[in-house]
């Protein structure tokens, strides 16, 4: 694979020997050296008969046209919201609260490192969605095709079982009394009508999460505020640096593969954070500027005609970097304050929330220690209402009844966005329809399948796959770090290629992913639970 | 930055003004004490109690909320940004749990108020604080922009602080002129 070739109109340099060429008037990435510039204006625009590109493994190049200006870095609003809609999940409501009753407060360092590695991971993301406009998956087939299709695949084994929407609808009919299977049946088709009728799905969607986020963190703050205290919420914070510390009892059996969940599903978990590099495609961020959004499907004939292949800016121009850098600035921000941010703090309160249980009845750790995740569920909830008063269960339910409407609604739409794209670029014929008129396919067909399976089949899916499932979502994690060094250091020019220090916590957290998935499988037979 | 009421217009017009521009801050504050009283009142505490939790606790996040507005429209807060925000409310938040504990014993009879001494009270409710603030800008971020361009044509107060959005959402915007004359151009 070559990402280094760039030529004029799409005819590969390879080969020809160097010819003496006119000085361009702007600097042209590094590859484009000896490469005919004629064709390309001042600002990199192309004209009908040729135009620089960026050549990255053997699909099209992508032609090199100009960097959006990047916003301040300070912002609150971006696509961020859709990492923590579905980063802020069981794992931080429930499988970690679980673990500081059980192992104390210190075992928290281990969610510290997760939490911290996804944000790396969601830099690293970034950094060639916001350069090409492509997502991560069209980077993955420049690199290797079938690496893509693997995710194609594992995405529908994963994640077409409707089991993430089981848990929010029972909560909801602890609360209200509504069956679950009617509120989850409905919620589906309610997300599939709104998604429809949206002129833009992501702008919608944008404004639905940030209300559903922005309540979460008010209310988790607000009812942590009212039960909790100074002690409570020392002992959290601290744990989190108390780095080494692993009881025996988390290693054993029962509980080091559910650690490696919990490790795994701290932030953003399995294919959440390829997805995201869609997200910021809609958005706009960098050369996703460049790319139409997707539409709902009654608006999908108004859609923009979609280039076959993303773009690529001239990394060789000062004033094109600096708005690079802008953009750089811009997703830290996200990265660091947002979602990490975010995730934290909504952790936080939580194993406050936990920790105030445990002090007002110490017995709880005994009832949570025994269940099984559904039984578990309700012991932890049933315990916190004996904790001093019912206000705790109740708290609980709803927390997780608001956390499985907003992974309904990220799932269904980034399910869905993922496969039409891939689905778009890579299969034959695919691209006589729109990519909203995919997407929406994908969604309905995603909702059909999971009001058929929760009316009759296992909602998780079938019992027999269920560990496969489970290692898959693991796996997958451990996989993309792969695919993203090779994305981000072969297809991209020198320039704009991540540091050592990321590549180093990159290829790191593929050991600790992989290397946890496997000790868990090879040393006591059970993957992730 | 400077106020953007200067004309001589009536006193009363110009808090009325500041008072309808403040209305998405109060809306969150109160939602967060609405929040609070409801999960009490589904936990099955008595109503008093949770009456109590709603009107302690809401109506002065909801004041607290809607002075954060009238400080953005005066131009004390830039749009926005965080860190501002998360300070005034590491003040703001204590103060108003404050309050509601005080009308919390006032109801149940207690002598006592806090259960723990002020100092560890105060610091715990600052810390939780930093979460509170960012979900309110969340929450304000998506509510006033909408509110405002609403009564911008009768409140000069919200239309000054209505440009400066637009000029934050313009830095924001993605779609521009040269971006989407290229993505024609270039269209398969």
């Amino acid at each position: 694979m070559d990402s280094s070739d760039v030529n004029t109109g799409g005819t590969p340099t390879q080969g020809v020997p160097p010819q003496p060429q006119p000085q361009p008037q702007q600097p042209l990435i590094p590859a484009q050296r000896g490469a005919e510039p004629s064709g390309a204006d001042a600002q990199g625009a192309p004209t009908a008969s040729e135009e620089r590109v960026w050549r990255a493994g053997r699909l099209e190049p992508m032609p090199i046209r100009p960097l959006p200006k990047a916003p301040p870095s300070i912002h609150i609003l971006g696509p961020t919201v859709f990492l923590v809609a579905l980063g802020v999940g069981m794992g931080e409501s429930y499988m970690w609260p679980r673990l500081v009753l059980i192992f104390g407060p210190e075992i928290r360092w281990l969610f510290l490192i997760g939490v911290s590695l996804q944000a790396v991971v969601m830099l690293e993301m970034s950094r060639y969605a916001m350069a090409t406009g492509e997502s991560i998956f069209f980077g993955a087939a420049r690199v290797f095709k079938p690496l893509m299709w693997f995710f194609f695949i594992t995405a529908i084994l994963v994640y077409i079982w409707p089991g993430h929407l089981s848990a929010g609808a029972s909560a909801l009919e602890r609360v209200t009394g509504i069956p679950w299977q009617a509120s989850a049946v409905t919620g589906m088709l309610l997300v599939g009508v709104v998604f429809t009728l949206a002129k833009v799905i992501y702008s919608l969607l944008e404004n639905v999460l940030s209300i559903c986020i922005g309540v979460l963190v008010v209310g988790t703050s607000v009812v942590a505020a009212l039960v909790g205290n100074l002690a409570d919420l020392s002992s959290t914070i601290t744990g989190m640096f108390a780095f080494g510390y692993l009881p025996e009892e988390a290693v054993s059996p029962i509980w080091f593969p559910i650690l490696v969940g919990s490790i795994a599903f701290a932030g953003p978990s399995g294919m959440q954070q390829m997805w995201y590099t869609l997200h910021l495609r809609d958005k706009g961020a960098g050369m996703g500027a460049h790319i139409p959004r997707i539409r709902g499907l009654r608006h999908a004939d108004d859609q923009e005609s979609m280039p076959s292949r993303g773009f690529m800016f001239d990394t060789e121009n000062p004033d094109e970097m600096a708005k690079w850098k802008g953009w750089r600035r811009w997703v830290t921000f996200d990265a660091l304050v947002l979602f990490w941010g975010i995730t934290m703090l909504v952790t936080i309160s939580f194993t406050v929330l936990a920790q105030a249980s445990a002090r007002l009845d110490p017995g709880v750790t005994t009832v949570i220690r025994d269940g099984e995740r559904d039984a578990a569920l309700d012991a932890m909830a049933g315990s916190f209402a004996a904790a001093g008063s019912p206000i705790f269960g109740t708290v609980f339910f709803c927390f997780i009844a608001l956390i499985g409407l907003n992974a309904t609604l990220g799932l269904f739409d980034s399910f869905s966005r993922g496969q039409a794209d891939m689905t778009y670029f890579f299969v034959p014929g695919a691209k006589r329809f729109s990519i909203s008129k995919l997407y929406g396919f994908f969604l309905w067909g995603l909702i059909a399948f999971g009001i058929g399976i929760l009316l009759f089949g296992p909602a998780d899916g079938p019992a027999a796959i269920l560990d496969v499932l489970a290692f898959l979502s693991t796996f997958a994690m451990g996989a993309y770090c792969v695919v993203l060094l090779l994305v981000n250091n072969l297809t991209l020019p020198k320039p704009i290629r991540p540091g050592l220090i990321p590549n180093a916590i990159i290829g790191f957290a593929a050991v600790f992913y992989l290397g946890m998935l496997f000790y868990s499988l090879f040393a006591f037979g059970v993957v992730v639970s | 930055m400077t106020a953007p009421v200067s004309a001589p217009h009536s006193r009363t017009s110009s808090i009325a003004w500041y008072a309808e521009v403040a209305l998405p801050g109060v809306a969150v504050g109160a939602v967060a004490g609405l929040f609070a009283a409801g999960v009490a009142a589904l936990a099955g505490l008595p109503a008093a109690l949770a009456l109590t939790i709603a009107a302690s606790l809401g109506g002065p996040l909801a004041l607290f909320g809607g002075a954060y507005c009238v400080l953005l429209a005066t131009g004390r807060f830039r749009v926005g940004t965080v860190a501002p925000v998360a300070l005034y409310w590491m003040v703001c938040f204590p103060l108003a749990r404050l309050i509601e504990e005080f009308a919390a014993a006032q109801v149940l009879g207690n002598r006592t108020v806090l259960g723990e001494p002020l100092w560890s009270f105060l610091v715990f409710q600052a810390m939780l604080s930093v979460g509170f603030a960012i979900g309110f800008l969340w929450l304000h971020e998506r509510l006033a922009p909408h509110w405002l361009m609403r009564i911008r044509p009768r409140n000069p107060v919200a239309a000054d602080l209505a440009e400066r959005y637009l000029e934050h959402m313009n830095t924001m915007v993605r779609r521009r002129p040269s971006a989407a004359a290229a993505r024609r151009r270039s269209s398969t």
